[in-house]
């Protein structure tokens, strides 16, 4: 490379394709720097699972929440939809909005280099908040797992995050604004959550138990139970994947689709 | 223009470039060159269509119909290796606001293919007075700070073709000057470069040609002193002019004198 003067404002002669390598490389590098600098998306990743598992270790909360299992697994999904549903969706929307991602299309870095980055990294975060979660979450409600089990909840941690990636990803397909992103995300966290718990549970009567048990959140909860409480793989079980496979399907295909570069065209 | 650049393909040739937004056209069939060593001006009201055609140069928008050409390559059907010979500082240049100038600087350089050591990049930094700012993020930074971090960036792999969309929007004067200085300097170190401005001023002071574009569509093309002779004597022109024909008069005469938004 030769060296920088002030008659080059820049650097060097480079009028070759880069290696797409060293670009994804570049990306997945500044990609992290980014997720790890925001503060509000780490605290909700993995302080808000953090203070669950914490807060249901006094007294009889864990037992009325149906067991250390299921507290564990709802303290695990509400990481995974807090950090991809709500972080993920709005800080990709700001992106858009500002003029970061058009910035980065317009360099020689394929297109898919820059979203896959993105998502690489949000699930290697996610994997690591999940691992702390679990562990913290089994110290503190006397769960003893073995390593078997820590493997599998990280496979289910992969396919959750996958799976709220991709509504995520359709979110920001859909809706071209980042204020009306943060407002449905929420919107969508809440529904999303009281469906999974609340009509999981029977309290909303068995048409509500049965849409749950395949509702996102309901199908996620369920493979971490039986994840965590070592139970044989059942029916349920595989509807509950097939429901996870599903919704990552239709949800990728349209945060593909509808996914516009900038907010104007 | 040496011998060696009048063989070689224009670095920039559009040809009956189109651009619409569902119903709407941007860009309606306009067609231009830019040599080698060459400062091109685009000039137009606002919503002429001089952000669609760098948009569509850019790859950010899918054309209609037509092409842009960047040393031969077509952007559409070569879009990477096209966009490796381009440089581009758009309108509203913005970078991840959690990354410092220095992290800025290195994911560029990556993504163009640049290897850039800390020490390199710091050494640039210095170049364009932006050393003490290493550490900043591009929010902290002044707008011409922003902007000549903006240029660099554009220019990090010394592309052929330079594409500036008003690149001194919102400048104080001395900023502007220094930008032009850095925009010629760049010609001198042999790179073409497409702006576009609203700065008829700037178009005369840094501009070899100009084109002036309205409603999608190329009015005139030359050089500033070009045309203002050919289009002195048009009665469009004289009716806004106060005493000698400027730039801007035949700007305002051929694109009317109404408000755009």
């Amino acid at each position: 490379m030769r060296s920088v003067t002030e008659a080059d404002v820049g650097g060097a002669a480079a009028h070759t394709r880069p290696p797409a390598g060293l670009a994804f490389g570049s990306l997945l590098r500044a990609d992290t720097m980014v997720l790890l600098r925001n503060r509000v998306s780490a605290t909700l990743s993995i302080l808000l699972p953090i203070v669950l598992v914490v807060a249901t270790s006094f007294g009889k909360a864990q037992s009325r929440l149906g067991g250390a299992e299921l507290v564990i697994a709802l303290a695990l999904t509400i990481g995974l939809i807090t950090s991809c549903v709500l972080g993920y969706s709005l800080s990709l929307a700001h992106d858009r909005e500002v003029g970061v991602l058009q910035r980065l299309q317009v360099t020689p870095a394929p297109t898919w280099t820059i979203m896959t980055s993105r998502l690489i990294v949000q699930v290697v975060i996610n994997l690591i908040a999940s691992l702390i979660v679990v562990i913290v979450g089994a110290i503190l409600h006397g769960l003893a797992l073995n390593a078997g089990q820590f493997v599998l909840v990280l496979l289910v941690a992969i396919l959750g995050a996958a799976m709220f990636l991709a509504i995520g990803q359709a979110l920001v397909g859909l809706v071209p604004s980042a204020s009306a992103i943060n407002a449905i995300g929420r919107i969508l966290f809440i529904v999303l959550l009281l469906l999974g718990i609340l009509g999981g549970t029977g309290i909303l009567g068995d048409v509500m138990k049965s849409i749950a048990g395949w509702s996102p959140v309901g199908a996620l909860m369920t493979l971490f139970s039986d994840v965590l409480s070592h139970a044989a793989w059942s029916g349920q079980d595989a509807n509950a994947l097939l429901a996870c496979f599903g919704y990552i399907v239709v949800f990728t295909f349209i945060g593909i689709r509808w996914f516009r570069w900038d907010t104007h065209s | 223009m040496s011998d060696a650049s009048a063989s070689s393909p224009p670095v920039l040739d559009v040809g009956d470039l189109r651009v619409a937004y569902g119903d709407k056209i941007a860009v309606s069939g306009i067609s231009f060159r830019i040599e080698r060593g060459e400062i091109f001006g685009l000039l137009g009201p606002n919503g002429a269509g001089k952000t669609s055609t760098l948009s569509a140069i850019e790859g950010l928008v899918a054309p209609k119909s037509g092409h842009s050409l960047i040393d031969g390559l077509d952007t559409v059907k070569h879009p990477l290796d096209a966009k490796a010979r381009l440089g581009v500082q758009l309108q509203a240049s913005s970078f991840q606001p959690e990354l410092t100038i220095q992290q800025i600087a290195k994911l560029y350089a990556g993504l163009y293919g640049v290897r850039m050591s800390r020490d390199q990049i710091a050494e640039s930094m210095r170049t364009i007075g932006l050393d003490a700012e290493l550490g900043k993020r591009f929010k902290q930074l002044s707008g011409g700070q922003q902007q000549r971090l903006a240029l660099f960036i554009a220019t990090i792999h010394d592309p052929l073709l330079l594409l500036l969309d008003e690149p001194t929007a919102g400048l104080d004067p001395q900023s502007r000057r220094a930008l032009w200085r850095r925009i010629e300097q760049a010609r001198g170190a042999g790179r073409s470069i497409l702006l576009t401005t609203h700065s008829m001023e700037e178009a005369q002071a840094v501009c070899d040609r100009v084109a002036i574009i309205d409603h999608g569509s190329l009015l005139t093309t030359g050089s500033p002193a070009e045309l203002i002779e050919k289009h002195k004597d048009d009665p469009r022109v004289l009716e806004v002019a106060h005493g000698e024909v400027t730039l801007e008069d035949v700007f305002i005469g051929l694109t009317g004198d109404e408000i755009r938004d």
